[in-house]
Formats: C-alpha cells, sequence, structure tokens
C-alpha cells in the first residue's frame, strides 16, 4: 500500500470502460448530458456508434436501457449518483432490477464529494440501490480498484450499482492488488485487535490513517476494505468483528442503510454482541461547500474515526490528532 | 426622455450591473455559473426591477438552482440583499450558495435537481386560488430541463386546472446551452412554442436581451386566460464581446485575463 498524499490519476474509470468495450461489442454507453463528467467523452469520441446521450431525462435512460439490454447488450449508464438512483427509482426498479438485465449503473459525486449541495450529493444511492433485488453495489476506493472493477462488473450477470469518486482519483494500493466482488480484504492488522475499521471507497484514505495513529499509541487495529456493499462478504466481516472490542463502519453516505447497516446485520444475525459504531453521514442533509470542509463539519474526517474509537474503547488518555497531510495540485489527502 | 424610455434604460443598467456582479462572484473562485448569468440578465433585471413582481407578495420560484447567481446578483442591486454578501459567493458555509438549495433566501422555491420547478410553482398557484389571496406566480425555467419529461406533466396539468392556475407566469431562458453542448446538439426540444401552445398555454416569444419585449410579455399576465410562458430568446454568453465563443457555457473558467476583458466590457456599457 502507498503512502498519503496518494498520487491521483485522471479518467481511470473512463478508460477502462473503452478498452473493455474495444474488445466487447455488445457493450453499450449511455449518458445524460454529464459527459465529460462521467468520464464519458473519450468513449463518445472512439465510439461514437455505441455511445447515446440521452439528455437531461434520466427516467427516460433506464427505460432505454432495459430495451437496449433485452436485446443482448451490456449497457454502461452513467450519471451523478442522485440522478441514476433517487431520481429514477421506480425506473430502475421496473426496468432493470426486477427483470434481472445487464445493466450496470454507474453514479459519480458520492456522498459529500460534490459541492453542489443537497440537490448533487449522493448521501442515501447505496440504501436505496442495496434494497433492490437483483441489485449489487460496488464502490471501489482508488483507481486500480476502478479500473478492475468495470471489466469485474461487466462479466458479473445482472445490474450493478457503482459509485464512484468523480475527477481525479486516488491511486492508494501497490499494483499486485486484485479486486474480487466475492470478498472484502483485510489491508490492515489480524486476528485479534481492539478496533476494526470497516470502510469502502472515499473513506479508505481516513480508516488508513487513522490506523497508523491508532498504532502509534498501542491500540490494534484491523482494516477492512469492503468494495462490494452487496452481496456482503460477511465471512470476512464477523471474522475480523469477532476479535474485535469494537467495530466502527465508515463511510461517505447516511448511516442509514449503507455500509454500516449492512454490517450491523451481518453481525447481529451471526449473533456477535461486539459494540458497533457507524460513522458517516447522520441523519440530515448537508450543505454546499468543498470536500476538506464538508468532510469535516459532516463528521468523516480522520479525526472523527479516531474520536469514535477513544471513546469507544473507553480510554482515559487524551485522544491523539489526526496528521495534518498536505494535499497539492496532482496529490490526495484524505480530510 | 419619456418615463418609459427612461424606465428602459434603467432595466438595461440593471442588467448590466447583473452581468458585473456575477462576473466578480464568479472571479471569486475562477470559475463558476456565469453564462447563466450572462444570458438571463435582462430576464432578471425585468423580473425584479420592473415593479411587475411584487416581492413579498407575488411568488417566485427559480427551478434551475445553478442561475441562483443571478438572482443574488439583480437583488443586490434593488434592495433586497447586502451586497456585501455577493462577496462570500459560493465560499463554504455561505449563505449564497453555488446551486440552491433550501436555505437559499429571496426564492419560494428553488430545485438543484432540474425539471421540477414548474411543479412546485403549480403548488403555490393551488394554494393561493384555495386561499382567495391577491399573488401571482413567477417561475423561472431553463431550456435544457425541459428534456426532463416532469416538465411537461406540469405543463399538461396546469392548462388542465387554468382556472385555478390564477396568474402563472413562466419564463424560460432559451439560450440554447446545457452540461454537454447546445441543447439542439443534444436532445432537440424545438418547437418550443408549438410544443406549449399545443399543452394548453398562451406562448410569447421575445428577444431574452430586451427589457422592453420581456416587460411588454409580462405585463400581459392576465388570471382569466391560459397560463403564459414566455419562450425568452437569449445567448449563453449575453452578446458580451469579451468572452469566447468556445468558453464553457454551463461553468466557466474565468481566467484573471478573462475577468479584466469582462469588466472593462460591462464599465464601458455602465460608463
Amino acid at each position: 500500500m502507498r503512502n498519503p498524499p496518494y498520487e491521483i490519476t485522471l479518467k481511470p474509470y473512463g478508460q477502462a470502460l473503452l478498452e473493455l468495450a474495444r474488445q466487447r461489442p455488445e457493450i453499450i454507453c449511455l449518458g445524460a448530458d454529464l459527459t465529460r463528467q462521467t468520464e464519458t467523452d473519450i468513449f463518445r469520441d472512439a465510439l461514437p456508434e455505441r455511445f447515446i446521450n440521452v439528455g437531461m431525462a434520466e427516467a427516460n435512460m433506464m427505460g432505454i436501457a432495459g430495451g437496449l439490454a433485452r436485446a443482448g447488450h451490456v449497457v454502461f449508464v452513467n450519471t451523478f449518483g442522485v440522478f441514476c438512483t433517487r431520481r429514477c427509482f421506480d425506473q430502475v426498479a421496473m426496468a432493470v432490477a426486477y427483470p434481472a438485465l445487464n445493466v450496470k449503473i454507474v453514479g459519480f459525486m458520492p456522498g459529500l464529494s460534490s459541492p453542489g449541495g443537497p440537490s448533487h450529493q449522493a448521501i442515501e444511492d447505496v440504501a436505496l440501490m442495496r434494497a433492490l433485488p437483483n441489485m449489487a453495489v460496488v464502490e471501489p476506493a482508488d483507481a486500480l480498484e476502478v479500473r478492475q472493477a468495470v471489466a469485474a462488473i461487466a462479466d458479473r450477470p445482472g445490474p450493478v450499482y457503482m459509485r464512484l469518486k468523480r475527477g481525479e482519483t486516488p491511486i492508494i494500493f501497490d499494483d499486485g492488488h486484485r479486486l474480487d466482488l466475492d470478498k472484502a480484504q483485510v489491508l490492515a492488522g489480524s486476528g485479534r485487535s481492539d478496533v476494526c475499521i470497516i470502510a469502502a471507497g472515499m473513506m479508505i484514505p481516513a480508516a488508513l490513517a487513522a490506523a497508523r495513529v491508532l498504532e502509534n499509541n498501542q491500540v490494534g487495529v484491523t482494516v477492512l476494505n469492503v468494495p462490494v456493499i452487496k452481496p456482503l462478504d460477511a465471512v470476512t466481516i464477523v471474522a475480523a468483528a469477532r476479535y474485535s472490542r469494537i467495530v466502527i463502519t465508515a463511510e461517505n453516505h447516511s448511516i442509514i442503510g449503507g455500509l454500516g447497516s449492512a454490517v450491523a446485520e451481518a453481525l447481529a444475525e451471526a449473533g456477535l454482541g461486539v459494540p458497533l459504531r457507524r460513522l458517516g453521514i447522520g441523519d440530515v442533509f448537508a450543505e454546499s461547500g468543498s470536500r476538506e470542509f464538508l468532510f469535516q463539519r459532516y463528521g468523516l474526517g480522520t479525526q472523527n474515526i479516531l474520536d469514535v474509537a477513544w471513546r469507544g474503547l473507553g480510554l482515559d488518555r487524551p485522544v491523539p490528532s489526526a496528521p495534518i497531510i498536505e494535499s497539492s495540485p496532482g496529490a490526495y489527502a484524505p480530510v | 426622455m419619456t418615463g418609459q424610455q427612461q424606465a428602459i434604460c434603467d432595466l438595461r443598467r440593471l442588467a448590466a450591473r447583473v452581468r458585473l456582479n456575477a462576473t466578480r462572484m464568479v472571479a471569486i473562485q475562477g470559475f463558476g455559473y456565469l453564462g447563466q448569468a450572462l444570458s438571463s440578465a435582462e430576464i432578471f433585471a425585468v423580473l425584479f426591477g420592473s415593479g411587475l413582481l411584487r416581492p413579498r407578495r407575488d411568488r417566485f420560484v427559480l427551478a434551475p438552482g445553478h442561475y441562483v447567481i443571478g438572482l443574488y446578483a439583480v437583488a443586490a442591486e434593488v434592495g433586497l440583499l447586502d451586497p456585501r454578501e455577493l462577496e462570500s459567493y459560493g465560499k463554504d458555509s455561505a449563505l449564497l450558495e453555488a446551486i440552491g438549495t433550501e436555505r437559499t433566501p429571496l426564492v419560494d422555491l428553488v430545485c438543484g435537481s432540474l425539471g421540477q420547478g414548474l411543479s412546485g410553482a403549480i403548488g403555490f398557484a393551488l394554494a393561493t386560488h384555495l386561499a382567495g389571496e391577491d399573488r401571482d406566480t413567477y417561475a423561472f425555467v431553463s431550456d435544457g430541463e425541459m428534456q426532463e419529461g416532469q416538465t411537461w406533466e406540469a405543463a399538461m396539468f396546469a392548462a388542465h386546472n387554468r382556472r385555478r392556475m390564477g396568474r402563472l407566469v413562466v419564463v424560460v431562458d432559451v439560450n440554447n446551452s446545457q452540461v454537454d453542448g447546445p441543447v439542439t446538439s443534444v436532445i432537440a426540444i424545438e418547437p418550443l412554442a408549438q410544443k406549449w401552445r399545443s399543452f394548453g398555454w398562451r406562448v410569447l416569444e421575445v428577444d431574452g436581451h430586451d427589457v422592453d419585449a420581456l416587460s411588454s410579455a409580462l405585463a400581459s399576465r392576465s388570471a382569466d386566460a391560459e397560463p403564459l410562458v414566455i419562450l425568452a430568446r437569449t445567448e449563453i454568453f449575453g452578446r458580451m464581446r469579451s468572452l469566447p465563443s468556445s468558453a464553457d457555457g454551463h461553468f466557466i473558467k474565468l481566467d484573471a485575463t478573462l475577468e479584466r476583458a469582462l469588466i472593462a466590457e460591462l464599465e464601458a456599457a455602465l460608463a
């Protein structure tokens, strides 16, 4: 694993989709007036006949995707996360999820990574998509996982929702890192630990930064990366949680219905009584602002993980401070 | 100069002030929704400077939240907003957010998710009718968002329920601009006049940079006719010569050179 600030890359999704589509003629790319923003401008330019812009009409787009998929295409549908989930939920349910079609819905700007306020911040997209039968939910953490996820979700039969950070994507993992749609991954620690941090997507850098601080303060930490929130790898999660004193879930999403809820269900069904703290966006709509500002204000920072861990363990020493990792143009640092 | 000529002159200057304010607001971060303010400057000037819309009595719905910059820019000129507030536009925790939200001042409703504003305006119009109040309902709508089907559900409803709509006026900034480029290149929405007319609306088409034409169109609103839609034909950069046609109409990058040129052009117009 690399160290922060992380190197960044541009358009890993768009490039991977284009490469895959060159090999697989059945792939179609649909968009709704956000072509450059969803990295699909390179697909449009290279394979214009298989790129379709439906305009600002997401409900129509889902119906079109369903028709294409019924005719044998693998359809990648691209827009912001809010617009492909909450805006057209019934169309996703009836045109895509219920018939279990090969439609891969890719929603950009998850959680509070959008400066555009509640209308543009997908804080419940995972909850909505997770509730639909047949729908898988994927959230890669870095550019390597994004690239691998494109082929993986194309190969997985049926509908998938994938939420992706927009714009600069960090490279967190080493080149040998392998994404497995069936497995959560232990990124740090093993065996007995004081704290088990279970995170996904944009919360992985903060989880790793918090783990380093905790280890330096003689607190044992396990970090799990959960790139597939549904179907959840309950086996790995329960195994890690079983030997931890507390479990903390960290997600750039409402604490209702997302990763934290999925983990709670898995732990409860396994009969584990381990204390669980869900770190994420409280049951609120947020506001406009930069990622740094919003992550701090709504409790998604490294310090928030440290605070929750400290309180959860009941330690009477002062809470250590999160390191300040300077970000710069061309680099990505956790808040 | 007659009183009417003076009024027109004042509205033109107000539109230039809207553009100047908006340019300075976008310059704070160096990027933002400037095209929207430049194309709609006369619309906002006429809505808030002509006296036809009665603030705090009539209801105003801003359907595309990205246009809220134009509203702030005009509000600071007509005494509805402290001009100093403009300096914080788009900053963290600022009152004036770049895309309108539930805490946005000066509007009865603003939608950051597009295509939903007219439905809300119809709700206000129904409420006015139920209460028997003297209020008009104005909805500012953009052209690209007419691709959303909800627009047409709302249009159909309003015409069907015209006797319960009171004075409902929709003003559309037809600037032929959306995120991916000209609306005509993405999904054509024309012919707009025929579409709205066939949905049961009274349609007026005007040059959206002509304050006189806009004022006359707005003044013709009536509770005894079909709901009124004014198609204000505009250009995305509001005929500013300083901006290259290659600039991004939805979300412009405004470097210092461009900013200076634009401000100089607007100050010259106001001199």
